[in-house]
């Protein structure tokens, strides 16, 4: 009912701490954008500069009653956005602060979730900060570093200056391991232009149909069990629509809290329309987006972000949705 | 809807409509007015007899308003907790800064407010706020008919405060999940909370017995109490739906009744006729009907849809005029009885 143009997009902003957060909100702040935008913060404490409005908020993460076990919400979120719109002013954008330790899923799953929320905001992308620096150890001893690679649709990987080119190639990699979807963008002092940050529109289903991630093979190096990893397929024989819903579902609901992320296309036998998908643990979005383009190569295409996929059987699932 | 064949109901064509360009975040009646808070940060006070009074009170949207013993009390995003009087002089109780105020209350003298995770009262004696401490952001206010008992809802369920000895203790009422508005039934017995999920939750104060009233198609947004019994009127589904309160159990185990049955779209506001067994109830597209409360009730038509939801119907202290706002800033007010 809502159109996408009455929507206003919200970004949300991870990191560790130190890797330079406050230094990106308080270039969104000072710098002449012509654009007014709300930032909502934690314990930041400044006022924006021109004419942006800060709101401080409490992370406040809220279990649903949804009978989905991993469903949980940013309750200052829905109370906080719920205000914004109240405003007689219109705002371009609205950012999200997380403080560093923080699961980016809740954030994500507030915008599934939330009927208020989805009507009048969209998430427009998730963008993390990683410190070029600090980033592979932070890796190995924080899950939620891990995470939020994971979730990130844009990582600024910043203090470039700091570390050589063999260390950023590493970095990268490392990175590229998690998440092959992520857009990389080197900087210094998270000086990257604005526009490759905000206003992505990151999570509307057409932008599954533009990811052309490289499909990884799925014989890396061994990880540790607990290591966030990405797995992609892919099928030129349509499948069964019935026989995917019925894996999916099943999926979803048996290892959901392990799969951060999941996105896909389909191609179903006797449907002339490709099929878009994308998932934040249990929690889906899926839709027709129209017919396929003549010129396209006709396939299904998904992939997974999460831990202990080698456990779920994923390969054979996918295969046996196969139309006979 | 620029609808040329859409036909004016009584109300339409009897009363005025006001463009105001800012969202209608609340409204309350104070003496021979109705006081409506907006998203501008702006109060407007309606009167049966005169033109509309403007005050820029403040910056950003006003999130809570209540009536007081000599002025509404207002919250705004600018964090400051405001009093207003009907003759426009503007007076601020309490700065808090880059912190919301969301919630207001008052009771005679008494004026509280919500901030973040506390409850701060002022009462006759004090300059200085007693401050109540929550354990995460509070969703909602309430003090009962005596002015003795204060409702706090927040994530977990409500903290009920009772003034002892000059002392306010606390006492608990758990529901897993996150509560929104609470208010007390008018017979004080029973606690009703509207909650993040589609449902409300309640508890009989006596001895906490709870239970949840579900099956709504989106979030209650608003209700209130209507008739002897009384009934729980409440938005949220295609009609109003009204839970009777009568006897030992409540609603327990009894179908609530479901009036004002012509609306296309789910209800986003109920607001109850004083001395009437009556209910009036706006929709989500601006639709406005009177029902009745009974099994077989007649409809009838108030404002028909303007394109955006109802944010706030409110009957004038005198009973003469009806206050229909929305959340684009469209108010209709209308005289409510054939002259």
């Amino acid at each position: 009912m809502e159109n996408s143009s009455s929507q206003v997009p919200v970004t949300v902003l991870t990191g560790f701490l130190g890797a330079g957060k406050t230094t990106l909100l308080n270039r969104i702040l000072t710098e002449q954008h012509g654009r007014r935008y709300a930032v909502i913060v934690n314990e930041f404490g400044e006022q924006g500069i021109d004419n942006d409005l800060v709101v401080d908020a409490d992370e406040e993460v809220f279990e649903m009653n949804n009978g989905c076990i991993c469903c949980t919400v940013r309750g200052d979120l829905i109370r906080i956005l719920g205000g914004l719109m109240k405003r007689a002013d219109q705002l371009d954008a609205i950012i999200v602060e997380t403080t560093g330790l923080a699961d980016p899923a809740p954030v994500a799953q507030t915008f599934f979730v939330d009927q208020d929320v989805a009507d009048r905001t969209k998430l427009d992308a998730i963008v993390t900060v990683a410190d070029a620096v600090h980033l592979s150890t932070q890796l190995g001893e924080h899950h939620e570093a891990e995470e939020q690679i994971a979730f990130a649709d844009v990582v600024l990987l910043n203090k470039i200056d700091l570390v050589d080119q063999s260390q950023i190639i590493g970095v990268k990699d490392r990175i590229r391991k998690i998440n092959p979807y992520t857009k990389i963008i080197e900087t210094n002092r998270c000086a990257a232009p604005l526009d490759e940050v905000l206003g992505l529109n990151a999570f509307s289903l057409d932008r599954v149909l533009e990811v052309e991630p490289d499909f990884l093979d799925s014989d890396h190096d061994h990880e540790h069990d607990d290591d966030v990893t990405s797995v992609s397929f892919v099928s030129d024989t349509p499948l069964d629509l019935e026989k995917f819903e019925k894996w999916f579902g099943n999926l979803l609901q048996t290892h959901g809290q392990n799969i951060l992320r999941s996105k896909g296309i389909l191609d179903f036998k006797n449907e002339k329309d490709r099929y878009v998908f994308q998932g934040v643990h249990m929690l889906m979005d899926a839709s027709p987006m129209g017919p396929w383009p003549e010129k396209s190569i006709r396939n299904s295409r998904v992939v997974f972000i999460g831990r202990k996929l080698e456990t779920m059987n994923l390969k054979e699932g996918f295969e046996s949705c196969k139309s006979d | 809807m620029n609808n040329e064949s859409v036909i004016k109901s009584r109300f339409e064509e009897n009363g005025k409509v006001f463009e105001t360009g800012a969202p209608v975040t609340g409204a309350v009646s104070i003496e021979n007015a109705v006081a409506v808070g907006f998203g501008d940060g702006s109060i407007r006070f309606f009167w049966p007899d005169n033109d509309p009074l403007e005050v820029q009170a403040h910056s950003g949207a006003i999130l809570s308003i209540a009536s007081s013993n000599d002025g509404v009390i207002t919250g705004g995003q600018d964090g400051r907790f405001l009093k207003i009087s009907t003759n426009a002089e503007v007076e601020e109780i309490y700065n808090f800064g880059t912190r919301w105020v969301d919630n207001v209350a008052a009771y005679e003298s008494m004026v509280l407010c919500s901030s973040g995770k506390n409850v701060y009262i002022w009462s006759d004696e004090n300059d200085k706020p007693k401050i109540l401490e929550h354990q995460s952001t509070i969703g909602g206010i309430a003090i009962d008919q005596n002015g003795r008992r204060i409702a706090v809802s927040c994530y977990g369920g409500v903290t009920l405060w009772r003034l002892e000895k000059n002392k306010w203790k606390s006492s608990k009422f758990a529901w897993k999940g996150s509560h929104g508005k609470v208010g007390f039934s008018p017979d004080g017995k029973y606690l009703v909370t509207t909650m993040q999920e589609n449902e409300l939750h309640a508890w009989r104060i006596r001895d906490k017995a709870s239970f949840a009233m579900s099956g709504y198609p989106s979030k209650v947004k608003s209700f209130t109490w209507a008739g002897d019994n009384p009934y729980l009127v409440t938005a949220g589904a295609k009609e109003a739906i009204c839970w009777p309160f009568d006897g030992k159990e409540g609603p327990k185990g009894r179908k609530p009744l479901c009036i004002a049955s012509g609306g296309q779209q789910n209800a986003t506001f109920v607001e109850s006729l004083p001395g009437e067994k009556a209910v009036f109830a706006g929709f989500r597209n601006g639709m406005v009907l009177l029902s009745e409360l009974s099994e077989h009730p007649n409809d009838v038509l108030i404002q028909n849809p303007t394109g955006s939801e109802v944010s706030n119907i409110s009957i004038s202290p005198d009973r003469s005029h009806i206050l229909v706002g929305d959340s684009k800033g469209q108010i209709l007010w209308s005289p409510l009885w054939e002259q």
